[in-house]
Order: C-alpha cells, then sequence, then structure tokens
C-alpha cells in the first residue's frame, strides 16, 4: 500500500494542472459551441512563446514571463475568434471543427520549421527541490506549484464568470443568444472576448506543461486529448467539474502507469476516458444538454 | 438526357483506358504517383462516406489503416500467408474490431464522436509500441511485399481506387445511400419515416473500415515499413479530411479531385514535409471560406455538372 501513496499524491498534483489544460477548452465548449482542436497547439505555442522571450531577456523567469505571454495569447485568441472562426457560427459543428483542426496543423508544422524538432524544457529552479515527507514520499515543489497555480486559475475563471459584467454578459450569450443580443450585447464580440480568455488560461496552462515536462511542436494533440478528457468526466462548462475531471485523469495516468508500468501511463488514461465516454456522454456531473 | 449519358459513359471508358494502359507507356515515377493517387482517392473516399454522407466526422481512420497494415505485416510475415489472403485479412480484422468498438462509441455523437474515435487510435499506438509480439515501437519490416513490381502494384491500386468509387456509387444508389442522404438532411425526420439512423450509420461504419483496412494494406505493400506511431497516426486523417474537403465533402468526385491535388502537393514540396502540411492547412481554411462546398461541389452546383451523380433520372 506504501507503494501506492507516491502515484496517488502525483496523481492527485497532476489533476490540478490537467483541469487547467481543459479549462480553455471547457469554456469555449460550452459558451461558443465550437470544439477548438488548435487547444492543446495553442498551448505549446504559449510555451514556446516563453521559451524565446526567457532567452532574448534573461531577467525573466518562466513565471515572470507570463506577464508578457498571457496578453499575446489574449490577443491571439481574440483575433482567431473574430476573424475566423465566427464566420462559421450558427453552421453545425463541422466547419469550425475542420478550420480547427487546419489551424492545428498549421501550428504544428510552423514550429516544427521554425524550432526543429527538439526537445524543449522550460528550466527553473523548483523542478529539483522537493519536500520530504516520510521517506517513501516526496511532494515534487514544481508539480505542487503547478497543481496550486491550476486550481488558482479556475477560480478565478469561475468569479470571472460570475461576478463581473464581461463574465455575466459571456453566460448570457452562452444561454441564450437571442435574448443577449435583445439585450444588447454584441454576442460575436462577445464570443472573441471568450475565446481570448480560454487561450490566455491555456497560455498559463502552456508554461505549467512547459516546466513539469518536455515538449515538441507536435505535443498540442496530446494534450487536447487530456483536455478532452477533462470535459467528458467534468461536464462542459462546470468548474467543479473540470476539478474533477483533471482529478479522475491525473489519478488514472499514475496509476495505471504504476500497475501495468511507465509505457501505459497515457494507454490506462486514454482507457478510463473511452469507458466513460461509452457510459455518460454527457459527463460524470453533466447534465443532459438541450438539442441544438 | 439519354445523350448526355452516352457521352458520360464514353468519357469514362477513355479515362479507364488511358489509366490502364499507364503501365505500358509511362515511366516508373508516374507510375507510382497514380498509384499514390488511386489508394488515396480510395482513403479519401470511404472518409468521405462516413463525413461526407452518414454524419460520422471520424478523426481515427487510422484505426484501421494500422490494423490493415499490421495484419497484413503480420500473417505474411508469421504465418507466411500469400499476401493476396494477408490483404484480405487485414480488412477482415479492420472490421471485426469495428464491430467491436462500436457499441462504445456509435453511443457518442458528433464531436464526441470524432474525438472518442481518435483516442481509440491514439490508444492503439501505445499498445502497439508496447507489444512485443510486433516488435514493439521498433516496427516490422514486411520483405514479401518485395517481390511484387511497380506493374503489379499499379494494377492493384488502380484496381482499389477504381472499385472503391464503384462501391461508394453503388451505396449511395441502394437503400443505404437512400437512407443516409435522408438522414443527413434531416435525421429526426427520417426516423420517423422508418429509417433505423443507428443500424444505416454502422453499415457505413463497416464499410468503411473494411475497405480502408484493405486499401491500408495495398498502400503498405509499397511503403514496405511498419511502425506503430506512424501507422496509427493522425497525420493519415489529415490528409482524408483535406481530400474530402478540397475537392468536396458529400461528392463522389470530390476525394478523386483531392487525392490529386494532395499527392502533387506533396510530391512538388517533399523535401518540405512540414511546409507541405502547413500549406494543407492553409487550403483547407481557406477552401473553407471561400468554398466550403470543395471544389466539386461548387462547380456542380454553379453549372449543374455531375459525371457521378448517384441522383435518379425521370
Amino acid at each position: 500500500m506504501e507503494d501506492y501513496l507516491q502515484p496517488i499524491l502525483n496523481g492527485i498534483l497532476f489533476g490540478g494542472l490537467y483541469a487547467a489544460v481543459g479549462v480553455g477548452l471547457s469554456m469555449i465548449f460550452g459558451i461558443v459551441k465550437q470544439v477548438n482542436l488548435a487547444h492543446g497547439d495553442l498551448m505549446i505555442v504559449a510555451s514556446y512563446l516563453t521559451m524565446i522571450l526567457i532567452s532574448g531577456m534573461s531577467f525573466l523567469t518562466p513565471w515572470t514571463a507570463l506577464i508578457l505571454v498571457i496578453p499575446a495569447m489574449f490577443l491571439v485568441g481574440f483575433l482567431i475568434q473574430k476573424y475566423l472562426l465566427n464566420r462559421f457560427l450558427g453552421l453545425g459543428m463541422e466547419p469550425p471543427l475542420i478550420v480547427a483542426f487546419g489551424l492545428s496543423i498549421i501550428i504544428q508544422n510552423g514550429l516544427l520549421v521554425l524550432f526543429s524538432p527538439d526537445a524543449r524544457l522550460l528550466e527553473t529552479p523548483l523542478a529539483i527541490m522537493s519536500f520530504r515527507i516520510t521517506d517513501l514520499l516526496y511532494i515534487p515543489v514544481i508539480h505542487l506549484v503547478a497543481c496550486m497555480v491550476g486550481v488558482a486559475l479556475i477560480i478565478l475563471l469561475h468569479f470571472f464568470l460570475s461576478k463581473t459584467f464581461l463574465g455575466r454578459a459571456i453566460r448570457a450569450a452562452s444561454d441564450d443568444e437571442n435574448a443577449a443580443q435583445l439585450m444588447g450585447i454584441d454576442t460575436r464580440n462577445i464570443y472573441a472576448w471568450a475565446m481570448g480568455i480560454a487561450i490566455a488560461s491555456a497560455a498559463v496552462a502552456g508554461t505549467l506543461v512547459g516546466t513539469t515536462s518536455i515538449f515538441y511542436p507536435h505535443t498540442g494533440p496530446q494534450y487536447l486529448i487530456i483536455a478532452f478528457g477533462v470535459i467528458i468526466i467534468g461536464g462542459v462548462g462546470s468548474m467543479a467539474g473540470t476539478l474533477l475531471g483533471g482529478l479522475v485523469l491525473g489519478l488514472s495516468q499514475l496509476l495505471g502507469g504504476k500497475i501495468f508500468g511507465p509505457g501505459y501511463q497515457l494507454l490506462s488514461g486514454y482507457i478510463i476516458l473511452l469507458v466513460l465516454l461509452a457510459i455518460r456522454p454527457q459527463g460524470l456531473l453533466g447534465r443532459a444538454r438541450r438539442a441544438g | 438526357m439519354t445523350n448526355i449519358r452516352k457521352i458520360r459513359m464514353a468519357l469514362l471508358v477513355l479515362v479507364g483506358l488511358v489509366l490502364g494502359s499507364v503501365s505500358i507507356f509511362g515511366d516508373q515515377y508516374t507510375k507510382l504517383l497514380l498509384m499514390l493517387a488511386f489508394l488515396y482517392m480510395a482513403l479519401g473516399q470511404f472518409w468521405n462516406l462516413l463525413g461526407g454522407y452518414a454524419g460520422l466526422v471520424s478523426l481515427g481512420q487510422q484505426i484501421f489503416i494500422g490494423l490493415g497494415g499490421y495484419t497484413l505485416a503480420v500473417t505474411v510475415l508469421y504465418y507466411g500467408f500469400p499476401i493476396w489472403l494477408g490483404v484480405l485479412t487485414g480488412g477482415v480484422v479492420a472490421v471485426l474490431f469495428a464491430l467491436v468498438i462500436s457499441p462504445a462509441i456509435f453511443r457518442m455523437s458528433g464531436v464526441y464522436f470524432s474525438i472518442g474515435t481518435w483516442v481509440v487510435a491514439e490508444s492503439l499506438a501505445i499498445w502497439f509500441s508496447n507489444w512485443e509480439y510486433v516488435e514493439m515501437g521498433q516496427g516490422l519490416f514486411i520483405k514479401p511485399a518485395k517481390q511484387l513490381s511497380v506493374s503489379q502494384l499499379y494494377y492493384l491500386a488502380m484496381l482499389v481506387g477504381v472499385g472503391s468509387v464503384a462501391l461508394v456509387y453503388w451505396v449511395m444508389r441502394s437503400k443505404l445511400g437512400l437512407a443516409l442522404m435522408a438522414m443527413r438532411n434531416d435525421p429526426g425526420a427520417s426516423e420517423t419515416c422508418g429509417v433505423s439512423v443507428f443500424r444505416n450509420k454502422l453499415y457505413c461504419y463497416l464499410i468503411s473500415s473494411f475497405c480502408t483496412g484493405l486499401t491500408a494494406g495495398v498502400l503498405y505493400l509499397n511503403m514496405v515499413f511498419i511502425q506503430p506511431y506512424k501507422a496509427f497516426g493522425i497525420d493519415w486523417t489529415v490528409a482524408l479530411v483535406f481530400i474530402a474537403i478540397i475537392g468536396g465533402i458529400g461528392t463522389i468526385e470530390g476525394p478523386i479531385i483531392g487525392a490529386v491535388i494532395y499527392v502533387l502537393l506533396q510530391q512538388y514540396l517533399s523535401d518540405y514535409a512540414s511546409v507541405s502540411m502547413l500549406a494543407l492547412g492553409v487550403v483547407a481554411i481557406i477552401i473553407m471560406l471561400i468554398v466550403p462546398k470543395g471544389i466539386m461541389g461548387t462547380i456542380q452546383e454553379k453549372l449543374g455538372f455531375e459525371i457521378l451523380s448517384p441522383r435518379r433520372y425521370l
């Protein structure tokens, strides 16, 4: 049993990180009803952006670089929604899905051309630190930080959506587009803001995954699947669900890796995901959604 | 009307004769290009059958490509199957796997189906790269395939390509095709009229998986080397989606023109693989913005010109 404490602890810490990975995708899926297949790739763009900033300005760390990376990625998300994905509103799921798929391919191969296929890591002194609890149990500091930042991000987004005017406008546009328009809300602009915020959250997630594990130009889809897992397990648009989703996925990966060997870590996460997808397509906490 | 049909038939026969004689007049390079075009066209047709006609946007066709390729490799290498039987077994294994996963993945609809199929493919990639039986991540070398000449491969690919068009044409002319088009236009209304949505989608999925597995076998006879992350990689589906989108989703001619463009683009930019993928992404987005029906879909709409229409004439 003692053997399992470490993977369980790590799984919980991964859970907070995964929730941060999924929250932006969940927001857009819930609010705009579009699936941003480029979500994972945009995360990795933020990781590379941080990398360039740090190498250019040596006084920056991955954490302080966020001051520049978050607004930059917000702008990217805003523009993508405003000038590209908004053109496909009301045309069903497939056209925006395919456009985002195209975007994902462009980003991956663009990164490959710019940065070569080498593995990268955002270096920070936190990566080698750990708290000792017992001889068999350590808390890796970097994962603790990642988990806490992830949870903080989700709480922040929750308050933003429930307390601020813009947040309420976003939710109004999501609940009933026509009624929101009658109340004087420019829903298309609101969607662009929502995407900007979602991609800003992806930027934070990108920094977190960049400091905790290595990344390549093609790493994006791997995190897209994790983000999807989080949504599928937790349901769309629910913040508590997003945290739960991250937790289930993190734990199933780490425990699966412990039981079946490290090669099967990702696989056990995927299998849990598929089983849940087949049993409860609307998620563990999600309600059945209205058609349309 | 009969005149147009005669001209159309004559045109098709002419195209068939030209393509059939390429192995006599054409050089090695032309044969290889056309062979790839035939195979990608077939794979595009079977993606289109799901995505364009049955409303099942699959991001997991590489499941069947990988299974078809690996079955060929394993049966030919380990059990000494003749090549044709290995290819056929690939199709059978693909369709059996589709049957096994169908109860689960058909509970997912729309986007969930797309992601579900993709996750299945990723899972298989990890499974095969950890499976000693298939040499794990190292991959397998399908040595017996080397004995085939380029002309033999060309005719095999042509058979698969022409067969795929004929099959999809036949499916769309059949009761299943009518049901699919009814479902695509209004799933609720067609179900009320007695169309079993689930069963028809399942038939489509099974046909598509069998043929994709089979086509992949022929493709791997040419590629000779198979590796899990390539065989079950999302790049296959990227290619197929773009072939169908560029040519025209939900048309039979679409994947033909799409495959030709894809193969040419890939060859011209073969020294810059990532640039050619990047170009594909850009082209696909532009097509979605300007002509969402694709090249053939738009031509059909504007000129009313269809070579292979499943439409019935009175």
